[in-house]
Formats: structure tokens, sequence, C-alpha cells
């Protein structure tokens, strides 16, 4: 398959995506002595653009590699990203590329990519439990690392009221809560 | 329906962010047909310490690099390693190049003792307990090494946001070398033991077969990854530290035998072969070692400050002894703990190949197989059998264990 | 049951509550050539109904607390609790995570604590020396 560079993967997510592409920038920084660079992508795009965007990443890619999804809470919105790795097996070739997309916290809705990539279950699990995000179509709606007496509704990764209950935490004797 | 179930409570893995090791807590339920494997469910959680919460909540970005370590006590050079390098992604520090070439030292030295307490681990699980002491005896020798270059056993603390916090002088050179040159000399021997015994390949052999499409579509990474097929490694393709300055390649297991048949037996190779391949990277970073400063900034205080005023967010990819390991770190300004700190560690991804890889195996290969992730499944004689077709439960199942005890959790609380 | 039968072999079982595996590997390491405690009669087994010493590492994750307990009951009386490593003794690096209910002397009783994130081999042999003292001292006491 023919390998695009980073500036040219930016260009073909927009032309691809249109009104749902929101930003795109390359990151590139010299390692050690010799000075190669170690380069990633971060591409934006809006939520109904979202599976578009990952059937792209798909098309760059057979067998794209999803490390993670990450997610933060920002305030109003929960931000997540697809931790993508594209073109690996090859010296020096390889690009991290960041798929993030805003979901607003009256909408914590997003479709599942396991029928693109099976191997995403368990990051989805994880993010169903950890940030309340609900990912729509998910073959396997299970908890994953939090125990079952975990109080419904919350989510550690959570910022605002929806955080883990103070009483919750395990403060030792003689210690104060930070 | 003539058909019996298996169910299995037994202990492994993982952890907030996950990990793979040792004795760790996991659950397996494993639905077998006589003794063939069916199916295969996968419970985690039960090492889940809330590690990421921690740093988003308590700690600042340095406290954090010590919890980074805690995540796993045989990676704990790898989380720190692609913990700082998000950090310093974030920040824009740059580490000082000898820096970059100690922090590859240290992880070398961390793959060749991982890979070695694997090989032990694997040999007991199939009952050859001679070859686990002979291993961890070998292994006995790089502890050593790491004790002397580190200070420390096992928690190295060798990391520091924009460097390292101990250098690796000169005089120490000859003692390194010494250690390698140990290694060296026995690796023939050692290759002999794995890949030639005869027990250790038919109980290896065309066991836990994961083919290379289902380790692309599982995502599975390091050497198990490898082993099926798929020449994925950080070191090679998006080279960070010291590894950007050499040529490293992929080891799949057709180098030795000539084909890949991505059984358990590959996987012995691939590791069996990267602990050469790390001797020979130390090798070269001893060789090629700039001079020069090891910390970007070497007072703490004035660091903690750029940290609390940075803003911004990076990504941070090692490769770990078992495969990738992803931080990813968000940063506000004016906030002292992380933002957002994300963690990936290779089991897991590793973990989802484990129902393919069990299913029409016998339940005597279990334990390897699964160990051959390198996991580490070892309280296997925990097993609860129930059979459904007679409906008899010979121990009680998981269901009926678990409601019972959250009764008494709840009864406690009271 | 008299104490007596304790002193010979001592026998281990290692629980695992949520620890890094940085403790549990140098309890291997304990057992294995280098600082063998084999052949002191230490031995590690598969079941807490074989054993004499429960071996406890971790902060205990609160989905191990059942789990904690039931192997604290299961392992035959008389018993020593030996916790290995700072988060089992006392939180370490974890404490107040949601996800915790140790330390471990919160659930079970212990009685030898081996402190060290993690401990050397050389504390861990240690610390059962000084359960071995321990045991000689309540014998002397059920003797007199």
């Amino acid at each position: 398959m023919e390998r695009l560079t980073p500036q040219a993967i930016i260009d073909s997510f927009s032309k691809e995506l249109g009104d749902g592409f929101v930003s795109g920038s390359v990151y590139e920084r010299e390692v050690a002595v010799k000075k190669n660079k170690f380069r990633s992508l971060w591409v934006e795009v809006k939520k109904s653009a979202f599976r578009n965007a990952v059937e792209h990443i798909c098309r760059l890619q057979e067998y794209p590699h999803l490390a993670i999804i990450s997610s933060s809470d920002l305030g109003a919105e929960v931000e997540l990203i697809y931790h993508f790795t594209i073109y690996y097996g090859h010296h020096l070739e390889e690009l991290s590329l960041g798929l993030r997309v805003k979901l607003p916290k009256s909408d914590l809705r997003i479709p599942t990519i396991t029928d693109l990539i099976p191997g995403a279950l368990f990051t989805e699990r994880e993010t169903q439990e950890m940030m309340g995000v609900e990912v729509v179509g998910i073959p396997d709606k299970r908890r994953l690392f939090l125990s079952e007496d975990f109080p419904e509704g919350a989510y550690p990764w959570r910022k605002d009221e929806k955080g883990p209950p103070s009483d919750i935490l395990r403060i030792l004797p003689g210690r104060e809560q930070k | 329906m003539i058909q019996e179930e298996t169910k299995k409570a037994t202990y492994t893995i993982p952890v907030g962010p996950i990990h793979p090791a040792l004795k760790e807590p996991i659950r397996l339920a494993l639905t077998v047909d006589g003794e063939e494997i069916v199916d295969v469910d996968v419970f985690v959680g039960q090492v889940h310490r809330g590690i990421e919460w921690l740093g988003m909540n308590r700690n600042n970005p340095i406290q954090s690099i010590y919890l980074a370590e805690r995540i796993c006590g045989i990676c704990n050079i790898c989380h720190p390693f692609s913990f700082v390098m998000a950090v310093e992604q974030a920040t824009g520090i740059t580490p000082p190049p000898r820096a970059e070439y100690i922090r590859t030292i240290t992880a070398e030295m961390e793959r060749i003792h991982s890979h070695l307490l694997w090989a032990g681990v694997a040999a007991h699980e199939i009952g050859f307990d001679t070859i686990f002491y002979l291993a961890w005896r070998v292994r006995e020798e790089i502890m050593d090494l790491i004790e002397y270059v580190t200070g420390n056993r096992v928690t190295k603390a060798m990391f520091q946001i924009g460097g390292v916090r101990r250098d690796i002088t000169e005089e120490q050179f000859p003692r390194i070398r010494q250690s390698l040159d140990y290694y060296k000399s026995i690796f023939a021997q050692l290759k002999k033991v794995f890949l030639d015994d005869i027990t250790i390949r038919m109980r290896t052999r065309n066991v836990g077969i994961l083919k290379r499409e289902d380790a692309l579509k599982l995502l599975t990474v390091g050497p198990s990854g490898r082993a099926s097929g798929v020449p994925k490694d950080v070191r090679q393709d998006q080279p960070y530290a010291g590894y950007a300055d050499l040529d490293i390649k992929a080891i799949t297991p057709d180098i030795v035998t000539g084909t890949v048949v991505g059984d358990v037996y590959d996987r012995i190779i691939v590791r069996l072969l990267e602990v050469k391949q790390s001797i020979e990277i130390i090798e070269q970073c001893l060789e090629k070692m700039p001079p020069g400063p090891i910390l970007a900034q070497p007072k703490t205080a004035v660091l903690l400050k750029t940290l609390t005023k940075a803003e911004g967010e990076g990504v941070g990819r090692a490769e770990a002894p078992r495969g990738e390991v992803v931080h990813y770190v968000r940063m506000e300004a004016g906030q002292s703990t992380l933002a957002t700190w994300k963690v990936r560690a290779p089991t897991y991804v590793n973990l989802m190949a484990v129902p393919t890889i069990l299913k029409g195996m016998q339940i005597a290969d279990v334990p390897i197989t699964f160990a051959s992730l390198d996991p580490c499944m070892s309280c296997t004689n925990r097993v609860v059998i129930t059979d459904r077709a007679a409906g008899r439960k010979s121990v009680m199942d998981y269901e009926e264990l678990h409601r019972l005890s959250v009764e008494k959790t709840k009864e406690m609380q009271r | 049951m008299s104490l007596k039968a304790f002193k010979r072999a001592l026998w281990v079982y290692h629980l695992n509550t949520g620890s890094c595996n940085g403790c549990d590997i140098e309890i291997l390491a304990v057992l294995t050539p280098r600082y063998d405690a084999e052949r002191f009669g230490i031995k590690l087994v598969g079941s807490p109904r074989h054993a004499d010493v429960l071996l406890v590492t971790g902060p205990v994750v609160k989905q191990m607390v059942p789990r904690v307990e039931r192997i604290y009951e299961q392992t035959p009386d008389p018993k020593l609790v030996m916790v290995v490593g700072n988060c089992g003794t006392e939180g370490g690096v974890f404490y107040e995570s949601y996800s915790l209910a140790g330390p471990i002397d919160q659930i079970i009783p212990v009685d030898v604590y081996v402190p060290g994130c993690p401990p050397r081999p050389e504390a861990i042999i240690h610390g059962v020396v000084m359960a071995w003292v321990k045991l000689e001292k309540l014998a002397k006491q059920e003797v007199a």
C-alpha cells in the first residue's frame, strides 16, 4: 500500500470527511544523537464523522493498531482520543495517530468500532465504566475493572459530581485527604 | 445435551492500568466439552488499584513517576520510561543524549531479566522445575548488574522528567561488560536447553496457536505478536531514546525455523533471541555513549514549577518486555496534578487473544498456553468444576461464590 | 493443636491481593538457587489448606477482600500471617485510592511485617526467621 506523508494524511482526512473534519496537526521531535524524527499526528473530527474517520484509517492501513482510548473530562464535554498507530513493521516509518472526538455531556454516546477492530473491545468497556460514555452497539456491556459493588452512576475519571464518592476513598488512619 | 462445563476460578492479572506477571489475580471461565475447551471468558479487575486516578488527583507529575514504577514490579523501567516521554512531549523538555542512552541500557537490562524470569515460569508451568531453577539462577547475574548500575534490584527509580537520576560512568563499563560476556558464554547452552529439549518441544509445538490475522485483529503486541509473524516493535518502528541511533530489527521466529507457526514454541524462540538482541544493544550503547549532562533541569523545585505551568499533551510509547506500553498525558496550566493520565500496558491487549489461543486446547495445556503470553496463571490448581449435564456441582461455581462473598461483605459493613 | 509441630519445615502459601509483582518476584527469588530458602525447609505450597504461613502481598483491592478472608479461614490453625512489602503494611504509594480496602492488618490479623518496596530477599528471609522466633516464644508459653 502507498505510504503517505504526515501532511498528506491530514489532507486526506479533510478531503474524506469534509465538514466532519475539525483540525489536524503534526508533531515532530528529534531523538538522541542521530536526530532521527519521532512523529505523531493529531486529528480532530466531529462526532458525526467519527465512524467515517475510523473507516478511513482502516483504508490507510490494513489492520490499524488501536493502542487505547484515552478520555478527559473537560468540564462541559468529554474528550476521547483514539490512539492509533499505522505503517508499523518498518524501521522509522510508523506514525502515531491520535483521533480526537469531543462529546457534549448531555449526549455521551459514541458508536462502537469493534466491528472494524475487534480488539477495541476492552478499551471500549473501560471507557464505558470509567468515564460514563455509552458505547452504542458494544457486544459486551459488562464492567471490566471495577467491582460489582462500585456504585452505579459514579465514574472514577470524571471530575464533576459523578466522580468517585469521597466516602469510598481509602484514607489511612493519621492521614488527611488531599 | 451431553456437554461438560468447567468453570475456573483462578488467579492472575490486571491493575488499573493493567499488569501482567507472576501470581497475579485474574479469573478465566473455561467452558469445556470433555477435555476440549470450547469457550473462554476473561475477568479482570482483581488488581485494579486506581493508579491513573491517583495520578490525576493526588500526585504531582514527579511523584507520579514513582507511581508509574509501581504499576508493575517487573516492567518498572518501561512504565516510567514511557511516562516521562509523554510528559516531556507535553512540556517540550528535551532530555540530554547521554540520558537517552542510559535509559536505553536500563530498559534492555530489564528485558533480559524479564525474559529469563518468563523462561523459568514457563518451564515451571509444564512441570520442568529443573529448568525453572536453572533460568532463575542465571537471572541472578542480571539482577546483580541491575543493582550495581541502579542501586536496587527491583524498583530502580532511575527516571526523572528530562533525564535520569544516576549516571553510568566509564569505571562501571568493565563490570557491565563482564555480565554481558557471561550471558554470551552461556547463550548457546540456554538455546540448546530451550529449543532442542524434547520435553519442551513436545509440550509447546503446535500448542496455543495464534494466527497472524488473529494477532492483527486482536491487536496482540510484543513477543506474542511477533511470534505470530507481526514484525511490530516500537524500538524498530518508531524508535525512541537511544534506539533511534541503532538499527534494530524485530525478531520473528522464522529467523530460526524458517516458518512462522505462532505457537508457544515460537514465543520461546522470540524471547530467547531477544535476550541476545538486548545484550547487543547494551554493548552498542556502551560504545556509542555520548558525554554530557544527564538531566535537562537538575533542580527539582524549578522542574516542578515548569511542570505546573506547562500546558499540552503527549504520548509516550516504549517497548516493554511484554510489548508496547503507551502512556497518554494531558497537562493543564496551574494544575499541580496531571489533567489526564491513561496507561496501556501490553497485557491489556494481549489478554484479548486468550480465548482464541485456548479454544480447542486441552485443560492440561491451559497453564503453558496462558503463560506463553507472559501473564502468569500460577494457581491453576484452584479450579472449580461443574458438570452441566448432570447439574452436579463438585465445588461452588463462581456466581454462587460471588453471591456469598457479596453478602458477607455487606454483612460485615453493617 | 500444639505449636511444636511448627518447629520444623514451614510451608508457605503466597497470596497476592493486588500487588505490583515486585514483592512477588522477590519471594520467588528467595526460593530459587541463589537464596535457596528451601534448605531451611521453607516451601511454597499451592493450597492454603497445606500452609503454616500466609505470605501476603499487595494493598488489598476491594474485589479481593472476601477472598483474603476466605483464604485466611481455609488455612489450618496454628497459622502465621506475614506481610511482605510497604503497600501491604500501610498502603504504600496506593493509599487514598477508591479501589482499596487495605492495608492487610485491617482485614486479617498479621504477625510479621517486612517493609520495603520491595524488600530484598535477605529481608524476606529475616522476616521468616522473626516469625520462627515468635513461634518459639509462643510455644514456650504454651508449655508453661
